[in-house]
């Protein structure tokens, strides 16, 4: 497979630490996303999903574990100037179109905000014709850039804010829920949008979503999460085929679809955490079921479900 | 099947600093008893507008009723006063919100909040009013009803509010319950125990429900028929399988085309290309026109009327005239089409022809 753009090792990211009220959000995940995919990362609410994202891009500082960059950890001291250079690489997509624009800036200066950061543009003039150029991209045009955020609809919002994060070159785009706030004709848009940009950039995106088919639909390979770990990750077209930790199976289960036969006999299954019977000192980790496939479980379950698969 | 709400010939505007917006422009529905109708359509199609109508919700200083009943048991409610309207508000039809972040009240205990249609619309004492309100939180799934009475709503997750927000809608058993987006803001896990609640419920006290959606998933999985609006007008309107499996309307079929489906690999997601209509000047002929691949001629100068497809499916489309060209809808329908017996595309052996 393509190189590692980066790698995720034991990643933990506790709130209210050692006090009582503490929360696990991230509990000691790893995986890696290579260059030029889309990593899609799925779970209900509350789960860590957007946390992960934020600890990645060092919106929190990681309370253990490292994200490796490029060979770089995100989470090392850094000197300013490594940071700015790390910030340009990496850049996100909210999920609120609404709240994560300034009101009272012009959409030029939204955009723009970037390249003054970090010094890419020249004089005046360069400044303009660049965001010019990105709002063509996301399919708006030259008059937009003198108004102000809420003369768009949620749409143009997204695409504004897909502009701004692509106005410092970015190589790798966290998108925590971009599409959720959208209609569903606009979430195929944006969608198409985003894909477009990939192929034309070779962007590396992490697509954090609780919208099951749109995930599969732009993702190459998956992962699930459950109260701050990480259950399952394979390839998108895998991970919907043979899901194997029980809670994706509820996960999946759960999906409506527009499909009134299919949604007639459709069965929703429940996961209750208890079924697993762990015994103690039973050792839980990810591991490999079939190749590029794996499962939060322990040593037993994974002989149970290597047998059924080799069985299928 | 019994009508128990008739919508006739609606036509409503908003007044505005811009002019005048013809949010809802002959909007024609009947709701029968125990059924769910699903409304589906984009953000200014006018499906929550129509809903707040009947609701009667909607500001009175900028908005205008300009022609058109809604019959409710025989009586115009559009033509009600308010003190009447407030007596079958909450009582008769009742209406599950979007948000159930802003839909409670966050200074009042949630006992309080279900309690109160009770104490408003029968005349019973509070202590009555109590135990029912713990009874209606038991029936909503809640555990612990008890307990959780004095509680406000920031105590309570998301789906826990969404539950709330369901027993006070059926504090006093409606006959209509208008659902808006009741589930958009839950995760898939949730949702599906909300839309599960909801089926349960109907059951037990025979509500009909109108439910509003963009998921056309969820609409797959709750409704019994389905009206699509498009430019503040009902598009197509027909049962759950005929506008899933032999949907008429250009519109319709954009909006199937836009979902992903789970088992297939497209290499690009149908988008249905521009943007909704401004209603401050709705366009003459079919709204959908300017947007739609399959437009022709007529459609930009004539209204279409409603074509009957069959005793329970209408769409108003030019494309049904028998003077219009056969055209072929995408593909992705051309598949849905080839399971429903009632179509053209059929390829089952119950021989069904067109």
């Amino acid at each position: 497979m393509a190189e590692k753009l980066l790698e995720i090792k034991n990643l933990k990211q506790y709130f209210n630490q050692g006090k009582p009220n503490e929360v696990r959000a991230v509990d000691d995940i790893s995986f890696d996303i290579y260059k030029g995919e889309t990593l899609g990362l799925v779970g209900e609410s509350g789960c860590g999903k957007s946390t992960t994202g934020r600890t990645i891009i060092r919106l929190y500082d990681a309370t253990d574990g490292q994200v490796i960059y490029d060979g770089v950890n995100v989470h090392d001291k850094k000197s300013k100037k490594d940071l700015k250079e790390f910030n340009r690489k990496m850049q996100m997509i909210f999920q609120d179109p609404y709240a994560s624009l300034n009101p009272r800036m012009k959409v030029l200066d939204i955009i723009a905000e970037g390249l003054d950061i970090h010094g890419l543009v020249k004089n005046p003039k360069e400044r303009k014709e660049k965001v010019v150029e990105l709002l063509e991209t996301v399919g708006l045009n030259r008059e937009h850039a003198d108004r102000y955020a809420h003369e768009f609809s949620g749409g143009q919002r997204q695409r504004l804010g897909i502009a701004r994060a692509l106005a410092v070159n970015p190589e790798f785009i966290i998108a925590d829920e971009p599409i959720s706030a959208l209609d569903v004709s606009i979430q195929a848009q944006v969608v198409n949008l985003l894909k477009e940009l990939q192929e034309e950039k070779g962007l590396t995106y992490l697509f954090i979503a609780h919208d099951l088919s749109m995930v599969k639909y732009i993702s190459d390979r998956i992962g699930v999460m459950y109260f701050g770990k990480l259950v399952e990750l394979a390839t998108a077209e895998e991970l919907y085929a043979n899901p194997m930790h029980p809670y994706t199976q509820s996960l999946l289960s759960a999906i409506p679809l527009p499909d009134p036969d299919y949604e007639r006999t459709r069965v929703r299954k429940s996961y209750d955490p208890a079924n697993h019977n762990y015994q103690d000192g039973e050792e839980i980790a990810m591991r490999e079921v079939t190749p590029g496939h794996f499962v939060y479980c322990s040593e037993k379950e994974l002989e149970s479900l290597r047998a059924i698969s080799s069985s299928k | 099947m019994e009508k128990i709400l008739e919508v006739k010939d609606l036509e409503l505007s908003f007044h505005t600093f811009a002019g005048e917006v013809k949010a809802i422009r002959g909007v024609n529905f009947d709701l029968l008893k125990g059924e769910t109708l699903a409304i589906v359509g984009e953000s200014g199609s006018g499906k929550s507008v129509t809903t707040k109508s009947i609701m009667r919700l909607l500001p009175e200083h900028s908005s205008e009723f300009k022609n058109g009943q809604i019959l409710f048991n025989g009586k115009d409610l559009t033509k009600l006063t308010d003190r009447e309207m407030q007596k079958i508000r909450g009582k008769d039809i009742s209406m599950i919100f979007q948000d159930p972040m802003t839909s409670l009240n966050p200074t009042m205990p949630i006992g309080k909040q279900i309690m109160e249609p009770i104490l408003k619309h029968r005349n019973v004492s509070k202590s009555v009013a109590h135990k029912e309100a713990v009874d209606l939180l038991r029936l909503v799934g809640m555990p612990k009803p008890e307990a959780r009475m004095k509680q406000y709503p920031h105590q309570f997750s998301g789906g826990q509010r969404q539950r709330i927000v369901i027993a006070i809608a059926l504090a006093c058993n409606p006959q209509v319950l208008i659902a808006d987006e009741p589930t958009t803001a839950l995760d898939v896990t949730i949702q599906a125990q909300i839309l599960e609640l909801m089926k349960d419920l109907q059951k037990k006290i025979n509500t009909s429900i109108i439910f509003i959606t963009h998921d056309l998933g969820v609409v797959a999985n709750v409704a019994d028929r389905v009206a699509v609006m498009y430019g503040g007008k009902i598009v197509e309107i027909g049962t759950v399988d005929e506008i899933f499996y032999n949907p008429q309307h250009p519109y319709t079929w954009g909006l199937l085309s836009s979902m992903p489906s789970l088992d297939t690999a497209e290499e690009k997601l149908y988008a249905i290309p521009g943007t909704p209509p401004d209603l401050l000047s709705p366009p003459k002929g079919d709204a959908f026109a300017l947007r739609s691949d399959y437009a022709m001629k007529i459609d930009l100068e004539e209204v279409p009327p409603f074509f009957k497809v069959s005793d329970t499916h209408y769409a108003a489309t030019w494309l049904l005239h028998p003077d219009a060209p056969q055209v072929d809808p995408p593909l992705a329908i051309r598949e849905r089409m080839k399971k429903y017996p009632g179509s053209r595309y059929y390829e089952g052996t119950e021989g069904g022809t067109y």
